[in-house]
């Protein structure tokens, strides 16, 4: 055992002074070994969801206080739920599924107003925030707080509704759980949304057609064995750790030892692993519109 | 030794606008992959020409860096596209 891990771990004459875990058969296994990796995640989650899958805890109550508690906060009138512009939310939902789009237009014009005169909530104000991919209700709320245009919708003091609509489908061939959050408060049409044009509401409304609601949209809630992207960053960030870690002891023993040798350069390598070890902890699967 | 000390400044920008650029395209995962794979790209032709100047540029070498980007693109689908 002692002389495997030599063997793979440090540079020795065993394995011509180059840690074999370091070798070009070694490099090109973990590419293979990855790729593998990738697939069987994809197959065990499309057969076995509930052993492998995206795990989600989004629920409308807690939207609904998450959000009030900031309003509250800031010494804000809470919002109160509203069935009709929870029916705007759900249709706007099912058209961004429909139709493969994630922005507040659709490719057919659509504007977020639309679906909520068709719902028949009549508005002076009205606004969304869009959410997908997030994995807690929390998260959903305290992503749209970081963000000055949603966090202006959500404490926008002249909003007296609110409406939710969390719905999970594909979207752009990506497995999506979507929220839509949609502001009101009574009288006539001027809207407001986070990125987008005001548009006229009234123009819309000619050229709108009736929207189809969906069912079970109060909540997202799934819980498999092994979460996804736990599964894969904790792969991921281990592997990094452990090629960086042998980049640097091989480095030291052939330092120490001034053996010349044909290979990559260590700390060029180790700089190359730690910059993508950065970019991946940058990377969120949540996404705001 | 001061061509080395180029070479690695050469490497440290390639890697902070690999960095920087990866973080500006949040939320947007197609151009992150493209970021990920160019910033792997010029590091394997990094490597190629710090070696070439050095004077051990080998054909082991090339093969090794090649990998060091393959993997480094995996891992990005890995997380990106799972």
């Amino acid at each position: 055992m002692q002389h495997f891990l030599r063997h793979f771990f440090l540079p020795h004459h065993s394995n011509n002074h180059r840690a074999k875990a370091l070798h070009i058969d070694s490099l090109l296994c973990y590419v293979l070994l990855f790729a593998i990796l990738n697939l069987s995640i994809k197959i065990i989650h499309r057969d076995f969801p509930s052993v492998l899958g995206y795990a989600t805890d989004i629920r409308v109550d807690a939207l609904l206080a998450s959000t009030n508690a900031k309003r509250i906060s800031l010494g804000l009138n809470p919002l109160k739920l509203n069935a009709t512009l929870s029916q705007a939310a759900a249709a706007k939902a099912q058209d961004m599924f429909s139709h493969d789009y994630w922005a507040h237009n659709s490719p057919q014009g659509k504007t977020p107003w639309s679906f909520i005169v068709n719902s028949g909530y009549k508005y002076t104000i009205a606004g969304e925030n869009l959410a997908k991919n997030f994995s807690t209700s929390g998260g959903v709320v305290d992503a749209w707080m970081a963000s000055p245009t949603h966090k202006d919708n959500i404490v926008k003091p002249g909003y007296q509704d609110i409406g939710f609509a969390i719905v999970n489908g594909v979207l752009n061939g990506e497995e999506t759980t979507l929220v839509v959050q949609m502001f009101g408060a009574g009288g006539s049409p001027i809207a407001e949304v986070p990125k987008v044009e005001t548009v006229i509401p009234e123009v819309a409304i000619a050229v709108e057609e009736p929207q189809k609601l969906v069912q079970g949209v109060g909540s997202s809630v799934f819980k498999p064995i092994f979460n996804i992207p736990t599964v894969t960053r904790d792969i991921t960030f281990m592997f990094i750790g452990l090629i960086v870690g042998v980049l640097v002891l091989d480095g030291i023993v052939i330092s120490r030892k001034k053996i010349v040798r044909v290979a990559g350069h260590n700390i060029a390598h180790i700089l190359f692993f730690l910059t993508f070890f950065v970019a991946l902890t940058m990377v969120q699967r949540g996404a705001l519109l | 030794m001061k061509l080395t000390y180029v070479n690695f400044v050469v490497l440290a920008v390639i890697l902070a606008s690999g960095i920087f650029t990866f973080w500006g395209a949040q939320n947007d995962k197609t151009i992150q992959l493209f970021v990920g794979v160019a910033t792997a790209v010029a590091y394997v032709l990094w490597g190629m020409i710090y070696h070439a100047l050095e004077g051990d540029l080998h054909v082991k070498v090339v093969i090794e860096y090649s990998l060091v980007g393959a993997i480094a693109i995996i891992l990005l689908l890995t997380i990106l596209w799972t």
